[in-house]
């Protein structure tokens, strides 16, 4: 591969390579030399019991589901996971990877939600099996057996007894690092998922890049309140406790919604290293902060605070160390963390102990994609580093429509390459080509891939993303696809015309994002319903098949929506407007 | 300690201001007898209307709730004759 003239990594010929050959090499090992030492520890919410796995029982009850799932599949064949939270998740994972099959982590769609994702993923990979638990299936959701019927799904439930057992051996499938460990579906719109292409050698690479960055050993213990279908969640976080052999403390996400000081609990009681989440968690732990119920917590064992899928803000970071320093906690440890799915997850971090890098910039010059200093403090706009690329990466800035590198200090698109970057999307090579396997303007190699995100390097080579070239939506760490926000819209009213709406975020007065939807209505309908009734059913849609407040509803008149001479949506313009109060209402 | 336990019209009024001051709307626009969906209720923030309710009311909630009783009328009645109180 040839260098790039920026951004190029200074450690990259040393090259993270981890020693492993893959994932189910991992757990034999750690199954071999530390039987009896914790993986995976469940904590219980209210009324539920603590589950603790050792390595060597994972090991044996990932068998246990490999052997029965080779029983029913074949190799290569797709199993999708549906857990609620809990140890049993980790459980179906590894059995789908030591029967060589792919898994593919998913969310348990909501029992309202008539259209998100879940039936279009079914489509895209075309799942032989489904792994669950009996109460989700019998209990909890009934309606799921019915609502994937047309998927033809063979249901495999992992806590059935009645079902004949049997270990899978060890000498059975031989696997290596090129094969596909699991599909990530983060990516792609509600209809038209796609699904990233983890291979095992993918996973190794960016474990051992995300080791080296945080410094874990086996004593690293992580708690974990992220959902493991989402990337963070499990490969940040569960994976990476795993593959330097520390126990991975897990909590149900709505237990940490509802108690966020339960988790400073968690990394107390077990001494916890590494701790993160999306950035809403961080502010979530200060707004919810009670000297009574944190009496005798000690937070001085945290080490790694990771702050990361969603932007890293500078206030948070500040009012989050000043809350929790009276118990211990270190502002160094707060570690901002970019990355993607279609990376494995991290793309560049700070390194342990180093603490954030926090740079004022001018925000007027900041629109129009330039960094100056800011001349008076009142157009300050505080960036916050996401670290460096770790060992093994290369990391370029690169002019979206030239494609020739950019120097430090100017703004472009973040492009990666290295031996974490995904191979593509599942059966898309369009999407792929165009993502994956890009070339700049200056070296031939068909290598990089392309974030989508906008950034620049430091003169000392930190990486600070200031935006994003797509028109996506990070609300509390989740990724919306203005398109199928805007179609929900559509669907509630005929007084609304398809292909005539915009959904964009703006930040709040805490610089949180926020949602705001513009929509034209057809003055003919005036008679018929008036805006409120409109606007009320607009937000109970979005709130059903989405699970987000929209912030303001704005109708406007139709034909009054900026689009191009080619009739594309102007989102960035509408949201111009929308702040500048120009938009014509009806 | 609270003395006496509020009733279904104190816990009906806490509601419609607690939603009134998080959802930044006119008290007068949060129709009791309307979903907390169509009001515009996510499920981050119903699992902090639950939280307040709980420290308010000094009772165990779960987010389930706000499904099983999906307005700010049928959520107060259900408050008001629980018999944990």
């Amino acid at each position: 591969m040839n260098q790039t003239t920026t951004g190029f990594s200074p450690q990259v010929e040393a090259g993270a390579r981890s020693e492993f050959a893959s994932l189910v090499d991992v757990l034999r090992r750690r199954s071999a030399e530390q039987p009896n030492d914790a993986a995976y520890i469940f904590l219980p919410d209210r009324g539920t019991e603590r589950i603790s796995l050792s390595f060597a029982e994972l090991y044996a009850r990932a068998r246990e589901i490999a052997w029965r799932l080779a029983q029913r599949g074949q190799r290569g064949d797709r199993a999708v996971l549906l857990f609620s939270p809990g140890v049993d998740f980790i459980v179906a994972f590894f059995g789908c990877l030591l029967a060589g099959m792919i898994a593919v982590p998913m969310m348990v769609p909501r029992r309202a939600s008539s259209r998100d994702a879940s039936a279009a993923i079914l489509a895209d990979c075309s799942p032989r099996l489904a792994i669950t638990r009996r109460d989700l299936l019998t209990e909890a959701r009934p309606d799921l057996t019915e609502r994937f019927r047309t998927a033809k799904l063979d249901w495999v439930i992992i806590d059935c007894p009645n079902e004949a057992s049997g270990k899978l051996q060890n000498t059975a499938p031989d696997l290596g690092r090129d094969d596909i460990a699991f599909l990530q579906y983060t990516s792609g719109s509600t209809s038209a998922p796609k699904g990233v292409i983890v291979t095992h050698g993918n996973l190794l690479e960016n474990s051992e890049m995300i080791r080296i960055a945080f410094g874990n050993t086996r004593r690293s213990t992580h708690v974990s309140w992220v959902p493991l279908y989402h990337d963070m969640g499990l490969i940040l976080n569960a994976l990476q406790s795993f593959y330097v052999g520390a126990p991975c403390v897990l909590m149900a996400p709505v237990s940490f919604m509802q108690r966020p000081l339960s988790w400073l609990r968690a990394i107390h009681d077990y001494r916890a290293e590494v701790a993160g989440g999306p950035n809403f968690a961080f502010d979530l732990c200060v707004r919810r902060h009670r000297p009574e119920e944190l009496q005798g917590i000690d937070l001085s064992c945290w080490k790694v605070a990771v702050n990361g899928a969603e932007p890293v803000r500078a206030t948070t970071i500040d009012r989050f160390a000043s809350t929790f320093a009276p118990y211990g906690f270190d502002a160094r440890s707060i570690q901002p963390a970019y990355g993607m799915a279609e990376a494995t997850l991290l793309i560049s971090t700070g390194r342990r102990g180093a603490g954030p890098v926090i740079r004022a910039v001018s925000r007027d010059a900041l629109q129009h994609n330039r960094i100056v200093a800011p001349a008076q403090a009142g157009n300050a706009q505080m960036l916050v580093g996401c670290g460096r690329p770790p060992c093994g990466e290369r990391l370029a800035i690169v002019c979206p429509e030239t494609r020739m590198p950019m120097g430090p200090g100017l703004v472009g698109e973040v492009w990666v390459a290295g031996p974490h970057i995904a191979r593509g999307y599942w059966r898309n090579p369009e999407a792929t080509a165009s993502v994956f396997k890009v070339q700049t303007a200056s070296d031939g190699a068909p290598c990089w891939l392309r974030t989508g995100d906008l950034g620049f390097l430091g003169e000392d080579g930190e990486l600070y993303i200031t935006g994003r070239i797509k028109d996506l939506i990070i609300i509390r760490g989740i990724n919306h696809y203005p398109q199928d926000i805007e179609e929900t819209v559509q669907d509630c009213h005929p007084a609304l015309r398809h292909h005539g709406g915009a959904v964009f975020s703006v930040p709040d007065q805490n610089d949180e994002e926020q949602l705001v939807i513009v929509q034209e209505m057809e003055r003919t309908f005036r008679r018929q319903i008036t805006p409120e009734e409109i606007t009320t059913s607009i937000r109970e849609a979005i709130i059903r098949e989405h699970e987000i407040a929209a912030r303001d509803i704005v109708l406007i008149r139709s034909g009054s929506l900026p689009k191009t001479t080619s009739g594309k949506i102007q989102r960035p313009l509408t949201r111009q407007m929308f702040l500048a109060g120009s938009l014509s209402l009806v | 300690m609270r003395a006496e336990k509020p009733s279904e019209a104190a816990i009906q009024d806490w509601c419609v201001q607690y939603l009134a001051r998080t959802l930044d709307l006119p008290d007068h626009t949060i129709d009791p007898e309307m979903t907390f969906a169509r009001l515009g209720l996510d499920s981050a923030n119903s699992v902090f209307l639950i939280v307040e309710l709980e420290d308010w009311l000094r009772l165990e909630l779960t987010p389930d709730l706000l499904f099983e009783h999906p307005t700010i009328c049928a959520l107060a009645r259900h408050l008001a004759v629980r018999t944990d109180r």
